[in-house]
């Protein structure tokens, strides 16, 4: 355990020495996460953040819910569009697991909200309800909105481009969520493709790589 | 005080209007609660109580109404609700009273010709491209309207939709291209 660790932290120098940027941009990154760690822990009532966070672009956590994020989240220049997470009731609650690649997304929650460890983004909407704003509307619609229900990703999913995870979704561990795909009321197994907007059913990656001879 | 602040600011904003001389209507009580611009030679209608707001979290994008010829109409109802709406129109955009309109865009034209030289289109028509909103529809976050649609009244546009056919009154609409979700 220990000579892992101090191997971690040799290829670590020697990378630094070979590149320097390398360096310098993480130890940017870390003393930007940190000013924020610093100033949302401390500052801001229900709002956690674990050490260390590495961000590179804007970080923005507004509203009266309770928002938590593992140890060892990044947040990445995604198109220059940071983590964006907004709690737009006092119900409201995000849950981000360890070692996120954060970019570019988005988060508008009335309900909760669970993100698995080592979930990677893209520019992607994750929203439980189809219209925020609705409540401020002076004469509603005649039809009801979709309730908004609890959405949950597992480990180590990544949502690609351009995805939106609407309300009432429940995305297995290992999966990818295609460029350009929307899902609203369904559930998925783990290890699938989603493809498709409004999204058809999810394809086995296994499947996949067998038929194209990679297993 | 917010509400305030929003009623001067629209007030501001319409004597500004009138000042430049730009053919803009605008009805009484308008709340500005981020920044609206105006562009073009065409004319712009809107209704009475309407509120322009902003997306939270995102102070880069603003309400923007743009007219793109001179005979262009854009047209907004009373109690409309522009959260970082989008509207570019060639020919003409008509809008409902009690419109919610949320980071999702509406336009009439194409911009370009999908010729090689990629000029302004030349078959399109104002009969064939106008786009009609209903009374109190819903558009949701990041979808888009495009031309030659007619939504009814009390539709639901769910967000990451297009919609490129016409809506029946009543619905829900979502995908690329918008579907049926529920149906009245």
């Amino acid at each position: 355990m220990k000579s892992a660790l101090f191997n971690k932290i040799r290829d670590l120098i020697k990378k630094s020495i070979e590149d320097p940027s390398f360096f310098t941009s993480n130890a940017v990154g870390i003393m930007r996460g940190t000013c924020y760690l610093i100033y949302y822990n401390y500052l801001k009532r229900n709002i956690k953040i674990g050490f260390p966070f590495i961000v590179h672009a804007k970080v923005r956590i507004i509203g009266p819910g309770t928002v938590s994020l593992g140890k060892g989240c990044r947040v990445m220049k995604n198109a220059f569009k940071g983590l964006t997470i907004i709690t737009l009731s006092t119900n409201a609650k995000v849950v981000i697991g360890d070692k996120c690649f954060l970019g570019g997304i988005t988060i508008r929650s009335f309900g909760t909200v669970e993100i698995g460890d080592k979930t990677m983004t893209a520019i992607s909407l994750i929203q439980d309800s189809f219209i925020i704003n609705y409540d401020k509307l002076n004469d509603k619609t005649k039809q009801r909105l979709p309730a908004s229900k609890r959405i949950s990703i597992g480990m180590n999913v990544w949502l690609a481009e351009g995805s939106f995870v609407m309300n009432d979704t429940t995305i297995g561990d290992d999966s990818v969520l295609s460029s350009g795909s929307w899902c609203h009321d369904a559930a998925y197994h783990d290890y699938v493709l989603i493809m498709g907007n409004p999204a058809r059913s999810a394809i086995p990656i296994e499947k996949l790589l067998r038929l194209k001879g990679e297993l | 005080m917010r509400e305030f602040l929003a009623l001067l600011r629209g007030r501001i904003f319409i004597f500004s209007c009138n000042l430049t001389g730009k053919n803009v209507k605008i009805g009484r009580g308008l709340r500005m609660y981020k920044r609206m611009k105006i562009f073009g030679e065409g004319s712009v209608v809107i209704g009475e109580n309407c509120s322009v707001c902003g997306i939270r979290g995102d102070s880069s994008q603003y309400t923007c109404l743009e007219t793109l010829s001179p005979a262009a109409v854009i047209q907004i109802g009373n109690n409309a609700a522009l959260y970082a709406a989008r509207l570019a129109a060639r020919f003409k955009i008509v809008i409902g009273d009690k419109v919610l309109i949320e980071e999702a865009g509406i336009m009439d034209t194409d911009f370009h010709s999908i010729a090689r030289d990629r000029q302004a289109p030349v078959s399109e028509t104002e009969d064939k491209c106008r786009v009609m909103v209903g009374n109190r529809v819903c558009l949701g976050a990041r979808s888009s309207v495009l031309k030659g649609t007619t939504i009814g009244d009390d539709v639901i546009v769910a967000p990451g939709s297009i919609v490129t056919i016409s809506v029946k009154p009543g619905c829900t609409v979502a995908g690329n291209p918008a579907k049926y979700l529920t149906s009245a």
